[in-house]
């Protein structure tokens, strides 16, 4: 009788235990995570390793959805179709932060749990931002340049596209940093749209405009590589060396122009830890593990000659 | 040339095939006139596609993904009316993706100097109407051919955006009763869908009973036939350059009440997809064929292939190239099946 009595009873304890069990965390081979890039271009290439890494890691279904422009619709249309398939866990670095608002709290009213990673939206509701604090970045970039340039000179600054927010506080931080350094002045401020072939052309048109031209703030992927390829031609190859070009993003090409000596230092972000990162939040998230979400800042190293061996992301 | 509707009465112009109707009662008379109708070809690879994707994903037969699929193609889709208009009467409009870029960003830009939601949509409508005008002007007063007129307004349209821009997105506050246009339901369709159902209806109705539908259709197939036979084919065509450019602004109106952004890119690339829309529904480059309701399955099918590509997780690179694919097999069939009524 007893043992009966006590048999039945940690069975119900054990039942009760496991139905609060999976009320609480779901099966990992049950639970499905996309993420989202702006759009396709190598930075992203290595977020979505370091996403792929850890879904592999945690045993959860993975998606990697790339948008086929940077358009805000684009974006909201994807968060739909995948709101539709009913997955668990979207991470996305947003192209327009305004357009994706409405989807991402419809996203969240859903259940579905939603962060974002490199670029973020302030207003949608979501958990999390993980990623550069950019301001910092740039304020890092702005230092890096004054010390360089002893405090005096010329600088422009080449960015992507022009209303990236992310971009822009770089910019936001650059200008701060550069309070310090009253003789540095910025004489131009060129988009690109991060396309190689605009940002050759800014960046041709910036030098001719200023010969006496002192530093390049290149604050997104395409300037690296731009200012490497306009300063291995004729017209402008004098002025390698006399240029102090600091660029965003460890693009190969970029490392090259670092390598060959027409960069001085790279902010290299890290890609790959922002991607393990937001996949490992949304599965706790998912899991009911993470009760207090904060953001969440991955920095940047600045890459020098000297380090570009060893550095990591 | 094949006329779209079921062959019910001569015309002057257009040739239709001539097969004398059974008397078997008139239930099986329309049911034959339906099979005999085009836009059965191109339906029958939408209801392929779809059946296929609802296999492979159970998510895609859910009401809340099917009126999601519905109201992101219904934008090209309403696009795809207007443009279908302008192809059968031989031309083509280029610029209607550039015309709902500059339609949302006039709206946000109305609604930025403090104005209400009336003066804005006003505003957004009524550039279309001024560049459907003014490319109606160049191609029938002016002369130039639909491509060069329409490639012009596209560009100056994509330059006045990034000018008025200056490449940062124009973000105002709206009201609730205007983002009701592009975010709202009526039950649990989508607003905008229920404007694309709407106005598929009114330009079925022009196009087959009305006598501008008629024109539309003679001036395509044969415009100097048509205009010895007392159609004004200038005014018609300029009416229908107008009609595409107020129907691309209504599209530029709807999206941005949905996502309440003008980007400098908005509509970049829209005319493809809209003329591939057209095509798929059986317009013929050369004019005087294709009907209404063959663009809006059109634009379903591209529309879906998008949607099935995330439900079904396949890699987004492959999308362009199956949408292509599924494009060419479904024209393809539609041609090969038009081909064998001729013989």
């Amino acid at each position: 009788m007893k043992f009966t009595q006590r048999f039945t009873a940690s069975a119900l304890v054990a039942l009760a235990a496991s139905v609060g069990a999976t009320a609480h965390a779901k099966d990992a081979k049950d639970i499905s995570v996309a993420v989202i890039p702006k759009v396709a271009v190598p930075f992203f290439d290595d977020c979505n390793k370091g996403a792929k890494t850890a879904a592999d890691k945690a045993g959860v279904k993975y998606q990697w959805v790339v948008p086929q422009n940077t358009q805000g619709s684009t974006q909201v249309q994807i968060i739909e179709d995948l709101i539709s398939r009913h997955v668990d866990g979207i991470a996305i670095s947003v192209n327009e932060p305004k357009s994706v608002e409405s989807v991402m709290k419809r996203a969240e009213q859903s259940g579905i749990k939603v962060l974002t990673y490199d670029s973020d939206s302030p207003r949608s509701g979501r958990s999390m931002y993980i990623g550069t604090n950019n301001e910092q970045a740039g304020a890092t970039m702005a230092e890096t340049m004054g010390k360089a340039l002893n405090g005096q000179g010329e600088v422009a600054i080449i960015t992507g596209q022009l209303g990236a927010v992310n971009l822009n506080e770089r910019i936001a931080g650059i200008k701060k940093g550069l309070a310090k350094y009253p003789g540095i002045k910025v004489v131009e401020t060129q988009g690109t749209d991060d396309d190689l072939a605009r940002g050759v052309s800014v960046v041709e048109t910036t030098l001719r405009a200023h010969p006496q031209l002192k530093g390049i703030f290149g604050v997104s992927q395409v300037g690296g590589p731009a200012v490497a390829k306009v300063l291995n031609t004729k017209e402008f190859g004098t002025m390698k060396g006399k240029l102090e070009v600091l660029a965003f993003d460890d693009l190969p090409d970029t490392l090259k122009g670092l390598k060959d000596g027409y960069i001085q230092g790279i902010m290299v972000q890290r890609p790959v830890t922002m991607g393990s990162l937001a996949v490992e939040h949304l599965v706790a998230q998912i899991q009911g593990q993470e009760a207090q979400p904060k953001d969440i800042d991955t920095g940047v190293t600045v890459v020098t000659k000297d380090n570009m061996t060893s550095y990591t992301k | 040339m094949i006329c779209s509707e079921p062959a019910k009465e001569e015309r002057s112009v257009t040739a239709i095939s001539s097969k004398k109707e059974p008397q078997s009662g008139r239930a099986a008379d329309w049911i034959k006139a339906c099979l005999r109708m085009r836009e059965l070809n191109v339906l029958s690879v939408l209801l392929l596609v779809g059946l296929l994707i609802s296999v492979f994903s159970p998510y895609f037969l859910t009401t809340n993904n099917l009126m999601g699929v519905f109201r992101s193609f219904s934008l090209i889709a309403l696009m795809s009316i207007g443009m279908m208009l302008v192809i059968i009467t031989g031309g083509i409009d280029l610029s209607v993706g550039s015309v709902m870029g500059l339609s949302s960003l006039v709206t946000a830009l109305v609604f930025q100097h403090g104005y209400n939601a009336p003066a804005a949509i006003g505003a957004g409508l009524g550039v279309g109407i001024a560049v459907g005008a003014f490319n109606g002007f160049m191609i029938t007063w002016i002369r130039l051919p639909p491509f060069i007129a329409t490639l012009g307004t596209l560009s100056i349209g994509r330059g006045l955006m990034y000018i008025i821009t200056k490449g940062v997105p124009v973000t105002p506050d709206v009201p609730d009763s205007f983002t009701f246009i592009g975010q709202g339901y009526i039950g649990f369709v989508p607003f905008p869908v229920v404007i694309l159902l709407a106005m598929t209806a009114v330009f079925s109705v022009v196009m087959r009973q009305t006598r501008f539908g008629r024109y539309v259709y003679a001036t395509g197939g044969n415009e100097v036939a048509a205009r010895l036979s007392g159609v004004r084919t200038a005014r018609v065509k300029f009416m229908v350059y107008v009609l595409s450019g107020l129907i691309a602004s209504m599209a530029g109106v709807i999206a941005f009440s949905r996502f309440v952004s003008a980007e400098p890119a908005s509509g970049f690339g829209a005319e493809l997809d809209v003329i591939a829309a057209a095509a798929i529904g059986g317009a013929s480059l050369s004019g005087g064929a294709g009907s209404v309701e063959g663009a809006i399955i059109g634009a379903a099918l591209a529309g879906i292939i998008t949607n099935g590509v995330v439900l079904l997780n396949i890699d987004t690179y492959a999308q362009q190239a199956i949408t292509g694919c599924v494009i060419l097999i479904a024209v393809s069939i539609d041609i090969w099946r038009v081909r064998r009524k001729e013989r």
